[in-house]
Protein backbone atom coordinates (compact mmCIF):
# COMPACT_ATOMS: atom_id res chain seq x y z
CA UNK A 1 0.00 0.00 0.00
CA UNK A 2 2.79 2.41 0.96
CA UNK A 3 6.38 2.22 -0.15
CA UNK A 4 9.05 4.63 1.05
CA UNK A 5 12.66 4.40 -0.01
CA UNK A 6 15.63 6.57 0.85
CA UNK A 7 13.50 9.32 2.40
CA UNK A 8 15.68 12.22 3.50
CA UNK A 9 14.56 15.51 5.00
CA UNK A 10 16.90 18.42 5.71
CA UNK A 11 15.95 21.58 7.53
CA UNK A 12 18.80 23.82 6.43
CA UNK A 13 22.01 22.10 7.46
CA UNK A 14 20.19 19.85 9.91
CA UNK A 15 19.33 16.37 8.65
CA UNK A 16 16.11 15.31 10.36
CA UNK A 17 15.43 12.15 8.37
CA UNK A 18 18.40 10.19 7.21
CA UNK A 19 17.33 7.55 4.74
CA UNK A 20 14.00 6.02 5.79
CA UNK A 21 12.88 2.82 4.07
CA UNK A 22 9.44 1.55 4.86
CA UNK A 23 6.78 -0.55 3.29
CA UNK A 24 3.29 -0.92 4.64
CA UNK A 25 0.85 -3.63 3.65
CA UNK A 26 -2.87 -3.05 3.31
CA UNK A 27 -4.58 -3.48 6.68
CA UNK A 28 -1.36 -3.22 8.64
CA UNK A 29 -1.23 -1.10 11.81
CA UNK A 30 2.17 0.43 12.46
CA UNK A 31 3.28 2.28 15.57
CA UNK A 32 6.22 4.66 15.33
CA UNK A 33 7.87 5.31 18.65
CA UNK A 34 11.10 6.91 19.72
CA UNK A 35 12.52 9.83 21.66
CA UNK A 36 11.47 13.41 20.92
CA UNK A 37 13.33 14.89 17.99
CA UNK A 38 13.98 11.50 16.44
CA UNK A 39 12.03 12.46 13.29
CA UNK A 40 8.81 10.49 13.82
CA UNK A 41 6.45 13.39 13.19
CA UNK A 42 8.55 14.74 10.34
CA UNK A 43 8.48 11.32 8.74
CA UNK A 44 4.70 11.22 8.96
CA UNK A 45 4.41 14.78 7.63
CA UNK A 46 6.66 13.91 4.69
CA UNK A 47 4.43 10.93 3.98
CA UNK A 48 1.52 13.22 3.13
CA UNK A 49 3.73 15.99 1.75
CA UNK A 50 2.99 18.53 4.48
CA UNK A 51 6.77 18.71 4.51
CA UNK A 52 8.49 18.48 1.16
CA UNK A 53 10.97 15.59 1.29
CA UNK A 54 14.54 16.50 0.36
CA UNK A 55 15.25 13.18 -1.33
CA UNK A 56 13.73 9.76 -1.79
CA UNK A 57 10.79 8.01 -3.37
CA UNK A 58 7.29 7.81 -1.93
CA UNK A 59 4.53 5.63 -3.27
CA UNK A 60 0.94 5.42 -2.08
CA UNK A 61 -1.31 3.08 -4.05
CA UNK A 62 -0.22 3.67 -7.63
CA UNK A 63 0.92 7.29 -7.29
CA UNK A 64 4.65 7.81 -6.92
CA UNK A 65 6.39 11.01 -5.84
CA UNK A 66 10.07 11.52 -6.59
CA UNK A 67 11.51 14.13 -4.23
CA UNK A 68 14.20 15.08 -6.73
CA UNK A 69 11.57 16.39 -9.15
CA UNK A 70 9.15 19.26 -8.63
CA UNK A 71 5.71 18.08 -7.58
CA UNK A 72 2.67 19.58 -9.31
CA UNK A 73 -0.42 20.47 -7.35
CA UNK A 74 -2.34 17.80 -9.20
CA UNK A 75 0.18 15.10 -8.27
CA UNK A 76 0.08 16.23 -4.67
CA UNK A 77 -3.72 16.07 -4.57
CA UNK A 78 -3.74 12.61 -6.15
CA UNK A 79 -1.06 11.39 -3.80
CA UNK A 80 -2.89 12.62 -0.71
CA UNK A 81 -6.35 11.49 -1.76
CA UNK A 82 -6.14 8.04 -0.07
CA UNK A 83 -4.48 9.44 3.06
CA UNK A 84 -6.39 10.64 6.13
CA UNK A 85 -4.53 12.65 8.75
CA UNK A 86 -5.12 13.31 12.43
CA UNK A 87 -3.04 15.96 14.20
CA UNK A 88 -1.82 16.21 17.76
CA UNK A 89 -3.65 19.53 18.18
CA UNK A 90 -6.88 18.32 16.45
CA UNK A 91 -7.03 21.41 14.17
CA UNK A 92 -10.80 21.38 13.96
CA UNK A 93 -12.30 24.49 12.38
CA UNK A 94 -13.48 26.46 15.44
CA UNK A 95 -15.90 28.68 13.52
CA UNK A 96 -17.99 25.78 12.21
CA UNK A 97 -20.29 23.35 13.93
CA UNK A 98 -19.04 19.83 14.46
CA UNK A 99 -21.27 18.67 11.61
CA UNK A 100 -19.89 21.27 9.16
CA UNK A 101 -16.37 20.28 10.17
CA UNK A 102 -17.05 16.74 9.00
CA UNK A 103 -19.19 17.64 5.98
CA UNK A 104 -17.23 20.49 4.37
CA UNK A 105 -14.53 18.49 2.60
CA UNK A 106 -17.03 15.83 1.49
CA UNK A 107 -18.97 18.51 -0.35
CA UNK A 108 -15.95 20.29 -1.81
CA UNK A 109 -13.68 17.34 -2.58
CA UNK A 110 -16.03 14.40 -3.13
CA UNK A 111 -18.81 16.62 -4.56
CA UNK A 112 -21.42 15.06 -2.30
CA UNK A 113 -24.61 17.04 -1.82
CA UNK A 114 -25.03 18.69 1.53
CA UNK A 115 -27.78 16.26 2.55
CA UNK A 116 -25.75 13.24 1.59
CA UNK A 117 -22.63 14.62 3.31
CA UNK A 118 -24.50 15.50 6.49
CA UNK A 119 -26.03 12.05 6.61
CA UNK A 120 -22.63 10.38 6.32
CA UNK A 121 -21.20 12.81 8.88
CA UNK A 122 -23.88 11.95 11.41
CA UNK A 123 -23.23 8.24 10.92
CA UNK A 124 -19.51 8.77 11.48
CA UNK A 125 -20.11 10.95 14.53
CA UNK A 126 -22.36 8.21 15.93
CA UNK A 127 -19.59 5.74 15.26
CA UNK A 128 -17.12 7.74 17.37
CA UNK A 129 -19.81 8.21 20.01
CA UNK A 130 -20.51 11.89 19.36
CA UNK A 131 -23.80 11.96 17.46
CA UNK A 132 -25.23 14.30 20.09
CA UNK A 133 -22.52 16.90 19.52
CA UNK A 134 -23.20 17.42 15.81
CA UNK A 135 -24.75 20.86 16.11
CA UNK A 136 -22.35 22.29 18.68
CA UNK A 137 -19.11 24.12 18.10
CA UNK A 138 -15.80 22.35 18.79
CA UNK A 139 -15.02 24.73 21.67
CA UNK A 140 -17.90 23.12 23.58
CA UNK A 141 -16.27 19.70 23.32
CA UNK A 142 -13.52 18.20 25.47
CA UNK A 143 -10.12 17.46 23.96
CA UNK A 144 -10.92 13.78 23.64
CA UNK A 145 -14.18 14.58 21.90
CA UNK A 146 -12.45 17.03 19.57
CA UNK A 147 -9.91 14.42 18.59
CA UNK A 148 -12.66 11.88 17.87
CA UNK A 149 -14.39 14.50 15.72
CA UNK A 150 -11.10 15.00 13.89
CA UNK A 151 -10.97 11.24 13.26
CA UNK A 152 -14.54 11.31 11.93
CA UNK A 153 -13.61 14.25 9.69
CA UNK A 154 -10.70 12.31 8.21
CA UNK A 155 -12.78 9.14 7.78
CA UNK A 156 -15.48 11.08 5.93
CA UNK A 157 -13.25 11.16 2.85
CA UNK A 158 -13.04 7.35 2.70
CA UNK A 159 -9.28 7.14 3.25
CA UNK A 160 -7.39 3.93 2.63
CA UNK A 161 -4.66 4.81 5.11
CA UNK A 162 -4.98 6.83 8.32
CA UNK A 163 -1.97 8.74 9.63
CA UNK A 164 -1.99 9.74 13.30
CA UNK A 165 0.52 12.29 14.62
CA UNK A 166 0.63 11.81 18.40
CA UNK A 167 -3.16 11.82 18.61
CA UNK A 168 -3.30 11.54 22.40
CA UNK A 169 -0.29 13.64 23.43
CA UNK A 170 -2.38 16.77 24.09
CA UNK A 171 -4.92 14.85 26.19
CA UNK A 172 -5.01 13.73 29.79
CA UNK A 173 -4.87 9.93 30.16
CA UNK A 174 -8.60 9.43 30.64
CA UNK A 175 -9.58 11.45 27.56
CA UNK A 176 -6.75 9.85 25.62
CA UNK A 177 -8.34 6.49 26.29
CA UNK A 178 -11.56 7.46 24.45
CA UNK A 179 -9.44 8.27 21.43
CA UNK A 180 -7.40 5.08 21.70
CA UNK A 181 -10.61 3.04 21.85
CA UNK A 182 -11.83 4.58 18.61
CA UNK A 183 -8.44 3.91 17.02
CA UNK A 184 -8.52 0.33 18.25
CA UNK A 185 -11.92 -0.18 16.62
CA UNK A 186 -10.59 1.28 13.39
CA UNK A 187 -7.65 -1.10 13.50
CA UNK A 188 -9.95 -4.04 14.18
CA UNK A 189 -12.03 -2.98 11.18
CA UNK A 190 -9.03 -3.49 8.91
CA UNK A 191 -7.91 0.12 8.38
CA UNK A 192 -4.29 0.62 7.38
CA UNK A 193 -2.79 2.90 10.01
CA UNK A 194 0.50 4.59 10.81
CA UNK A 195 0.50 5.96 14.34
CA UNK A 196 3.22 8.16 15.80
CA UNK A 197 2.72 7.73 19.51
CA UNK A 198 4.07 7.70 23.03
CA UNK A 199 1.36 5.24 24.12
CA UNK A 200 3.44 2.14 24.72
CA UNK A 201 0.46 -0.02 25.54
CA UNK A 202 -1.18 0.86 22.23
CA UNK A 203 2.07 0.18 20.40
CA UNK A 204 2.44 -3.20 22.02
CA UNK A 205 -1.10 -4.50 21.97
CA UNK A 206 -2.89 -2.86 19.03
CA UNK A 207 -0.27 -2.38 16.37
CA UNK A 208 1.05 -5.20 14.22
CA UNK A 209 4.47 -3.74 13.85
CA UNK A 210 6.54 -1.28 15.84
CA UNK A 211 9.20 1.01 14.39
CA UNK A 212 11.64 2.61 16.77
CA UNK A 213 13.21 5.78 15.46
CA UNK A 214 16.25 7.64 16.73
CA UNK A 215 18.33 10.38 15.12
CA UNK A 216 16.39 10.33 11.87
CA UNK A 217 16.67 6.60 11.25
CA UNK A 218 14.58 3.54 11.93
CA UNK A 219 16.84 1.71 14.37
CA UNK A 220 14.64 -1.25 14.99
CA UNK A 221 11.42 -2.73 13.69
CA UNK A 222 9.41 -5.90 13.85
CA UNK A 223 6.33 -7.55 15.33
CA UNK A 224 5.14 -5.37 18.20
CA UNK A 225 5.47 -7.61 21.22
CA UNK A 226 8.87 -8.87 20.08
CA UNK A 227 10.38 -5.42 19.57
CA UNK A 228 8.89 -3.99 22.72
CA UNK A 229 9.95 -6.82 25.00
CA UNK A 230 13.23 -7.80 23.45
CA UNK A 231 14.89 -4.91 21.64
CA UNK A 232 18.22 -5.74 20.01
CA UNK A 233 20.04 -2.44 19.72
CA UNK A 234 21.47 -0.62 22.70
CA UNK A 235 19.72 2.67 21.75
CA UNK A 236 16.32 0.98 21.57
CA UNK A 237 16.91 -0.77 24.87
CA UNK A 238 17.77 2.53 26.51
CA UNK A 239 14.64 4.22 25.11
CA UNK A 240 12.30 1.39 26.02
CA UNK A 241 13.63 0.98 29.53
CA UNK A 242 13.15 4.73 30.02
CA UNK A 243 9.51 4.65 28.94
CA UNK A 244 8.49 1.26 30.33
CA UNK A 245 10.08 1.36 33.79
CA UNK A 246 8.54 4.51 35.15
CA UNK B 1 -23.82 83.42 24.74
CA UNK B 2 -26.88 83.94 22.57
CA UNK B 3 -24.57 85.55 20.04
CA UNK B 4 -22.57 82.31 19.91
CA UNK B 5 -25.64 80.12 19.56
CA UNK B 6 -27.04 82.35 16.83
CA UNK B 7 -23.77 82.19 14.96
CA UNK B 8 -23.66 78.37 15.32
CA UNK B 9 -27.24 78.19 14.21
CA UNK B 10 -26.47 80.21 11.09
CA UNK B 11 -23.35 78.26 10.18
CA UNK B 12 -24.65 74.79 10.97
CA UNK B 13 -26.63 74.10 7.75
CA UNK B 14 -23.62 74.93 5.60
CA UNK B 15 -21.29 72.94 7.80
CA UNK B 16 -23.67 69.99 7.67
CA UNK B 17 -23.70 69.91 3.86
CA UNK B 18 -19.91 69.91 4.08
CA UNK B 19 -19.95 67.16 6.67
CA UNK B 20 -22.27 65.04 4.52
CA UNK B 21 -19.70 65.30 1.76
CA UNK B 22 -16.90 64.36 4.20
CA UNK B 23 -18.86 61.27 5.22
CA UNK B 24 -19.52 60.37 1.58
CA UNK B 25 -15.87 60.66 0.59
CA UNK B 26 -14.79 58.65 3.62
CA UNK B 27 -17.51 56.02 3.19
CA UNK B 28 -16.80 55.51 -0.49
CA UNK B 29 -13.03 55.38 0.06
CA UNK B 30 -13.45 52.75 2.76
CA UNK B 31 -15.99 50.75 0.77
CA UNK B 32 -13.58 50.55 -2.18
CA UNK B 33 -10.31 50.68 -0.26
CA UNK B 34 -10.83 47.89 2.28
CA UNK B 35 -11.71 45.21 -0.31
CA UNK B 36 -8.70 46.40 -2.31
CA UNK B 37 -6.67 46.10 0.90
CA UNK B 38 -7.80 42.47 1.18
CA UNK B 39 -6.72 41.84 -2.41
CA UNK B 40 -3.33 43.45 -1.73
CA UNK B 41 -2.93 41.44 1.49
CA UNK B 42 -3.35 38.28 -0.59
CA UNK B 43 -1.24 39.31 -3.57
CA UNK B 44 1.57 40.41 -1.23
CA UNK B 45 1.81 36.81 -0.01
CA UNK B 46 1.53 35.37 -3.49
CA UNK B 47 4.29 33.16 -4.81
CA UNK B 48 4.24 34.94 -8.17
CA UNK B 49 6.44 38.00 -8.28
CA UNK B 50 4.26 39.45 -11.06
CA UNK B 51 1.57 39.85 -8.43
CA UNK B 52 3.83 40.57 -5.48
CA UNK B 53 5.95 43.38 -6.87
CA UNK B 54 3.22 45.69 -8.21
CA UNK B 55 1.31 45.19 -4.94
CA UNK B 56 4.38 46.05 -2.92
CA UNK B 57 4.85 49.27 -4.92
CA UNK B 58 1.18 50.22 -4.41
CA UNK B 59 1.36 49.58 -0.67
CA UNK B 60 4.70 51.27 -0.08
CA UNK B 61 3.70 54.43 -1.97
CA UNK B 62 0.30 54.48 -0.27
CA UNK B 63 1.88 54.21 3.16
CA UNK B 64 5.08 56.07 2.47
CA UNK B 65 3.77 59.20 0.79
CA UNK B 66 1.65 61.59 2.84
CA UNK B 67 -2.05 61.78 2.03
CA UNK B 68 -1.57 65.42 1.12
CA UNK B 69 0.92 64.40 -1.54
CA UNK B 70 -1.36 61.66 -2.87
CA UNK B 71 -4.31 64.06 -3.04
CA UNK B 72 -2.42 66.72 -4.94
CA UNK B 73 -0.71 64.16 -7.14
CA UNK B 74 -4.09 62.82 -8.26
CA UNK B 75 -5.82 66.20 -8.59
CA UNK B 76 -3.05 68.41 -9.97
CA UNK B 77 -0.58 65.83 -11.25
CA UNK B 78 -2.69 63.34 -13.22
CA UNK B 79 -4.18 65.93 -15.62
CA UNK B 80 -0.72 66.35 -17.19
CA UNK B 81 -0.87 62.61 -17.89
CA UNK B 82 -4.22 63.16 -19.59
CA UNK B 83 -6.46 62.06 -16.73
CA UNK B 84 -8.55 64.84 -15.22
CA UNK B 85 -10.67 63.94 -12.22
CA UNK B 86 -13.17 66.08 -10.33
CA UNK B 87 -12.16 67.08 -6.82
CA UNK B 88 -14.59 64.48 -5.43
CA UNK B 89 -13.19 61.70 -7.61
CA UNK B 90 -9.61 62.76 -6.83
CA UNK B 91 -10.28 62.73 -3.10
CA UNK B 92 -11.89 59.29 -3.29
CA UNK B 93 -9.04 57.95 -5.43
CA UNK B 94 -6.35 59.25 -3.07
CA UNK B 95 -8.09 58.15 0.13
CA UNK B 96 -8.95 54.80 -1.41
CA UNK B 97 -5.27 54.28 -2.29
CA UNK B 98 -4.23 55.20 1.23
CA UNK B 99 -6.92 52.98 2.76
CA UNK B 100 -5.95 50.00 0.61
CA UNK B 101 -2.28 50.40 1.51
CA UNK B 102 -2.81 50.62 5.27
CA UNK B 103 -5.60 48.06 5.53
CA UNK B 104 -3.61 45.53 3.52
CA UNK B 105 -1.17 45.40 6.45
CA UNK B 106 -3.98 45.22 9.01
CA UNK B 107 -5.68 42.39 7.11
CA UNK B 108 -2.42 40.55 6.48
CA UNK B 109 -1.75 40.56 10.21
CA UNK B 110 -5.29 39.31 10.88
CA UNK B 111 -4.98 36.45 8.40
CA UNK B 112 -1.59 35.47 9.78
CA UNK B 113 -3.08 35.28 13.26
CA UNK B 114 -4.98 32.16 12.14
CA UNK B 115 -3.05 29.17 13.40
CA UNK B 116 -0.96 27.41 10.76
CA UNK B 117 -2.55 24.08 11.68
CA UNK B 118 -5.84 25.35 10.27
CA UNK B 119 -4.59 25.58 6.72
CA UNK B 120 -2.74 22.27 7.15
CA UNK B 121 -6.02 20.67 8.19
CA UNK B 122 -7.65 22.08 5.07
CA UNK B 123 -4.76 20.85 2.97
CA UNK B 124 -4.85 17.25 4.19
CA UNK B 125 -8.62 17.22 3.62
CA UNK B 126 -7.90 17.94 -0.05
CA UNK B 127 -9.23 21.50 -0.18
CA UNK B 128 -7.48 23.71 -2.74
CA UNK B 129 -5.84 27.00 -1.69
CA UNK B 130 -8.86 29.09 -2.71
CA UNK B 131 -11.19 26.86 -0.69
CA UNK B 132 -8.89 26.98 2.33
CA UNK B 133 -8.91 30.77 2.09
CA UNK B 134 -12.67 31.01 1.69
CA UNK B 135 -13.84 28.46 4.22
CA UNK B 136 -11.03 28.35 6.77
CA UNK B 137 -8.77 31.41 6.84
CA UNK B 138 -11.01 34.38 6.00
CA UNK B 139 -13.88 33.48 8.36
CA UNK B 140 -11.39 33.29 11.22
CA UNK B 141 -8.93 36.02 10.24
CA UNK B 142 -11.27 38.83 9.17
CA UNK B 143 -13.18 39.19 12.47
CA UNK B 144 -9.81 39.70 14.15
CA UNK B 145 -9.22 42.75 11.93
CA UNK B 146 -12.56 44.43 12.54
CA UNK B 147 -11.67 46.60 15.57
CA UNK B 148 -8.44 47.80 13.95
CA UNK B 149 -10.25 48.51 10.67
CA UNK B 150 -12.88 50.54 12.49
CA UNK B 151 -10.18 52.48 14.31
CA UNK B 152 -8.56 53.17 10.97
CA UNK B 153 -11.90 54.27 9.52
CA UNK B 154 -12.23 56.89 12.27
CA UNK B 155 -8.80 58.22 11.39
CA UNK B 156 -9.81 58.38 7.73
CA UNK B 157 -12.88 60.46 8.53
CA UNK B 158 -10.62 62.93 10.30
CA UNK B 159 -8.09 62.79 7.47
CA UNK B 160 -10.85 63.57 4.96
CA UNK B 161 -10.50 67.19 6.13
CA UNK B 162 -7.33 67.27 4.04
CA UNK B 163 -9.48 67.17 0.90
CA UNK B 164 -9.90 70.94 1.23
CA UNK B 165 -6.58 71.26 -0.64
CA UNK B 166 -8.24 69.91 -3.79
CA UNK B 167 -11.13 72.36 -3.39
CA UNK B 168 -13.63 69.76 -2.25
CA UNK B 169 -16.35 71.63 -0.31
CA UNK B 170 -16.29 69.22 2.65
CA UNK B 171 -16.61 70.20 6.30
CA UNK B 172 -13.18 71.77 6.67
CA UNK B 173 -13.47 73.84 3.45
CA UNK B 174 -16.90 75.07 4.51
CA UNK B 175 -15.51 76.12 7.88
CA UNK B 176 -12.63 77.94 6.20
CA UNK B 177 -15.06 79.67 3.87
CA UNK B 178 -17.37 80.86 6.63
CA UNK B 179 -14.36 81.89 8.67
CA UNK B 180 -12.87 84.04 5.93
CA UNK B 181 -16.18 85.93 5.71
CA UNK B 182 -16.93 86.33 9.41
CA UNK B 183 -13.48 86.10 11.01
CA UNK B 184 -15.09 84.25 13.95
CA UNK B 185 -12.65 81.36 13.71
CA UNK B 186 -12.70 80.35 17.32
CA UNK B 187 -16.42 79.46 17.69
CA UNK B 188 -16.46 78.16 14.13
CA UNK B 189 -13.71 75.60 14.54
CA UNK B 190 -15.11 74.65 17.92
CA UNK B 191 -18.35 73.66 16.18
CA UNK B 192 -16.41 71.87 13.44
CA UNK B 193 -14.52 69.91 16.07
CA UNK B 194 -17.80 69.01 17.79
CA UNK B 195 -19.17 67.64 14.52
CA UNK B 196 -16.16 65.38 13.93
CA UNK B 197 -16.22 64.31 17.56
CA UNK B 198 -19.95 63.58 17.43
CA UNK B 199 -19.19 60.75 14.99
CA UNK B 200 -15.73 59.72 16.13
CA UNK B 201 -16.26 59.41 19.88
CA UNK B 202 -19.30 57.08 19.69
CA UNK B 203 -17.45 55.09 17.02
CA UNK B 204 -14.45 54.74 19.34
CA UNK B 205 -16.74 53.44 22.09
CA UNK B 206 -18.21 50.88 19.67
CA UNK B 207 -14.68 49.75 18.75
CA UNK B 208 -13.80 49.30 22.43
CA UNK B 209 -16.90 47.20 23.04
CA UNK B 210 -16.24 45.13 19.94
CA UNK B 211 -12.65 44.48 20.97
CA UNK B 212 -13.75 43.18 24.34
CA UNK B 213 -16.42 41.03 22.74
CA UNK B 214 -14.07 39.50 20.18
CA UNK B 215 -11.37 38.75 22.73
CA UNK B 216 -13.86 36.92 24.96
CA UNK B 217 -13.44 33.64 23.05
CA UNK B 218 -9.65 33.74 22.87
Amino acid sequence: MIEVSGLVKDFGAHRVLDGIDLSVQRGEVIAMIGPSGSGKSTCLRCLNLLEAPSAGLLRVGDVTIDASRPVTRRQRLGFRRPLGMVFQSFNLFPHMTVLRNVSLAQERVLKRSRREADEISRQLLDRVGLGAKADQHPSRCSGGQQQRIAIARALALDPEVMLFDEPTSALDPELGLEVLNVMQELAAGGMTMIVVTHEMHFAESVSDRVLIMADGRIIEQGPSAEVMRNPQTERAQRFLSAVMNR
Amino acid sequence: MTGLLDFWNQSLPQLLTGFTLSLQVTGLSLALGIPLGLVLALTLQSASRWLRWPSLVMVEIGRGASILVLLQFVYFGLPSAGLTLSSFASAVAAFCWCTAAYTSEIIRAGLQSVHHGQSEAGEVLGLDPAEILRFVILPQGLPVCVPTLLGFSILMLQASSLAFVVALPELMSKAQLIGSNTFRYMPLFALTAILYAAVCIPATIVVGRLERRLSRHI
